[in-house]
């Protein structure tokens, strides 16, 4: 099995490359914020040190939830696109075990590649990190950058560890499905508990984190940010993995009017939101994602600004800091967006055969881009919307704290620009995605064998 | 144009050239066929003699590199794949090895799904009927995955028939069935020609399916070999022997 999972790996490289890029980009981030540990035990003075550490594990924290949530969902998500080769291995004698052992060992592989590859890119991502305090004045320019064994041992933990977690826990599920079943491709109806009550637990996570804001740093400035940023990420992730719930919900209140505008596009939108949408809340993940942490790590970042303008700082220096707020919370929001179009493009081009089914039974390619784009659509309105209520798990408990008021003074155009982005991301991946799939003849995507 | 209406498929002289400039691969070499309306034809032929190719090509899967194809005296398009899908959904019905339903679709919603995608009326009744005439009628909200692979291809023949085309194309649909269910899929194919006067074209190996039909066309590497009315199992899997070793002989 180990020998076929090496196989695998050669002849099918492109199958890989969204796990790749999502462990990839995820230890870039991690190392970058983790090198500044590094920096900080080379013997510096304890004012820089504090800086440092306190950068790398609030900023450094938040990534390490992203990231680990992004690598755990694209690898689940990966595997589960392989449900039909599994199913072949399974009918020609493979035991669970087995199959189990060669996608850990696959996915084990590409995440070790990837966060070795990384390394490189971490160092770069890390200096530039470290360019950014010196030039804000919060770090002296005499200190020496470093990147050593934290930078790179957390990266590459953290990522691999990541990959593995979700490896199995697709694998499992995978393997619990029969040889038949698994071929027929078939889906549960509902969600496991255990799925439920994690993503209940993140979203309970979340709001206490929020309650904690308000109840212990009110009134203590910018250290609330340390429980409130975590808030809207805890309760997006949490949000991420009752996806398939949320898209049965918002279901349930748009199948009529689409089925009524949409034609046979809109007939079979319909027919994959009900009877898919384990597959389609996959994709609904990253876009509440993006949408949650962007919007609420922006907003609280914008009311941090606001409070802060009093006088007896200088503007300038209170402007650097706000610029290298904003770097952070921008290399967060550009993260969940990669991962946003990484994870749509995959799960659309997945989903090849399936257009080449709905082809060969008389669709034209514009009627099938036509379902995509139906389909991203309420994923996108789904994602916006409940990134939307995660983000304010951040945002009004931070708003509280810090100046006493419920309603952030923040810059109105936050969220339609936020809401904006994902809707266009997601609308182009999709579709961008179904348009390649569709330039494989009809007969060839459907393949001849099962 | 001087087209018979009785004619349901004509191909005339169609060439199919795959690979590159350098090293061409021709799978068909000049086809030239009529089929009239109401006839059931298998198409036989050893392993790599075309005679997929030849029905994806006369069906608008694919497209010939030289020739024509005329579908009951309307000449297939030559556009783009959207226009050729137009053509298609509204004169061709597609019986596949594999089934191709869509897995989130009931047996009846796979039934009605080339009306809706062809923007036509969809008449639940009647597909509802269809879906009874193979054998069905209890199964109308079963799912793909619910349904035997010898029902699955119950639900595509009713596919197939829902859209009243002048022709079916069937490409080894008993490929994937055991003989049981193989017979009644032939049953059915062969009831439709001779009760509603529909047009069938087969693609087989099997010398017992052929036999279900009404004359079989013999291919050997890209070109028509031979033809057998009113066949047998036992004249057909004569015929296949010779050609096989023919093909063989070539080789050598």
């Amino acid at each position: 099995m180990v020998t076929l999972a090496l196989r695998t790996l050669r002849h099918r490289t492109g199958g890989f490359l969204a796990t790749f890029a999502a462990t990839f980009l995820g230890a870039t981030i991690l190392m970058a914020f983790a090198s500044l540990l590094d920096t900080a035990a080379a013997g510096v003075d304890s004012a820089t040190a504090e800086t440092l550490i306190l950068m790398a594990s609030v900023a450094g924290g938040w990534c390490l939830l992203i990231v680990a949530f992004a690598v755990t969902s694209t690898l689940t998500l990966a595997v589960r696109q392989r449900d039909r080769e599994v199913a072949l291995l399974r009918s020609v004698g493979a035991t669970p075990a087995q199959v189990g052992r060669m996608v850990v060992v696959e996915s084990a592989l590409v995440a070790v590649a990837a966060a070795v590859v990384a390394i490189p890119a971490g160092f770069g991502l890390g200096r530039l990190l470290f360019t950014l305090l010196v030039r804000t004045e919060q770090v002296p320019a005499s200190v020496p950058y470093r990147f050593g064994y934290i930078a790179a041992g957390i990266g590459v933990a953290v990522t691999v560890l990541g990959a593995l977690i979700g490896a199995l826990v697709a694998v499992r599920r995978t393997a619990k499905l029969g040889a038949r079943e698994a071929l027929a491709g078939d889906e549960p109806r509902r969600m496991g508990w255990k799925r439920v009550t994690a993503g209940w637990l993140l979203v309970a996570g979340g709001v206490n984190c929020g309650l904690l804001t308000v109840l212990l740093f009110s009134g203590h400035g910018v250290d609330a940010m340390q429980t409130a940023g975590q808030a809207s990420i805890l309760v997006s992730a949490g949000l991420a993995l009752l996806s398939p719930a949320l898209i049965r919900g918002m279901t349930a209140v748009l199948a009529r009017p689409l089925a009524r505008l949409g034609g046979a596009s809109g007939y079979l939108t319909v027919a994959n939101l009900r009877r898919r949408s384990h597959q389609l809340g996959g994709a609904l993940m990253p876009v509440i994602l993006f949408t949650g942490i962007s919007v609420g790590t922006l907003v609280m970042q914008s009311v941090e600004n606001r409070a802060a303008d009093v006088p007896g700082i200088p503007a300038s220096a209170e402007r650097n800091i706000e610029t290298l707020n904003l770097v952070v919370v921008g290399m967060l929001a550009l993260f969940a967006a990669i991962m946003l179009v990484n994870t749509l493009v995959a799960a659309t081009t997945y989903r090849r055969r399936e257009f080449g089914q709905q082809r060969l039974t008389g669709a034209t390619p514009a009627q099938v881009r036509r379902m995509v784009g139906a389909e991203a659509a309420v994923l996108a309105v789904t994602g916006v919307l409940f990134g939307s209520l995660a983000s304010l798990a951040t945002i009004l408990p931070y708003t509280i704290a810090r100046t006493d008021r419920l309603v952030p003074d923040a810059p109105a155009l936050i969220w339609p620009a936020i809401a904006v982005a994902a809707v266009v991301l997601t609308l182009a991946a999709s579709v961008g995605a179904a348009r390649r799939a569709l330039r494989t003849p009809a007969v060839e995507a459907v393949g001849r064998t099962a | 144009m001087s087209l018979d209406a009785r004619e349901a498929l004509r191909l005339d002289d169609v060439r199919k050239v795959y690979g590159t400039a350098d090293n061409p691969v021709t799978a068909l070499d000049g086809v030239t066929l009529r089929l009239s309306t109401g006839t059931f034809t298998a198409v036989m032929g050893p392993s790599g003699s075309g005679k997929s190719t030849l029905l994806q090509c006369a069906a608008g899967l694919d497209r010939p590199t030289a020739g024509s194809v005329t579908i009951a005296g309307q000449p297939m398009p030559t556009g783009g794949e959207a226009e050729v899908t137009r053509f298609r959904r509204d004169r061709i019905g597609f019986v596949f090895q594999q089934f191709n339903l869509l897995p989130t679709l009931t047996a009846l919603e796979n039934v009605t799904l080339p009306l809706r995608l062809a923007g036509r009326r969809v008449d639940r009744k009647r597909c509802a009927l269809l879906l009874g005439q193979v054998g069905l009628g209890d199964r109308l909200d079963h799912r793909p995955a619910q349904l035997s692979g010898g029902q699955q291809q119950r639900v595509a023949i009713a596919r197939a028939l829902a859209t009243s085309p002048a022709l079916i194309f069937a490409d080894e649909p008993t490929g994937a069935l055991d003989s049981r269910a193989a017979r009644e899929v032939l049953a059915l194919l062969a009831t439709a020609v001779r009760d509603h006067g529909q047009t069938v074209v087969m693609v087989t190996h099997d010398p017992a399916a052929a036999a279900y039909a009404d004359a079989v066309v013999f291919l050997a590497d890209g070109r028509i070999v031979g033809e057998l009315a009113r066949p047998t199992a036992d004249a057909v899997a004569e015929r296949m022997a010779h050609l096989t070793d023919a093909v063989a002989l070539a080789g050598v």
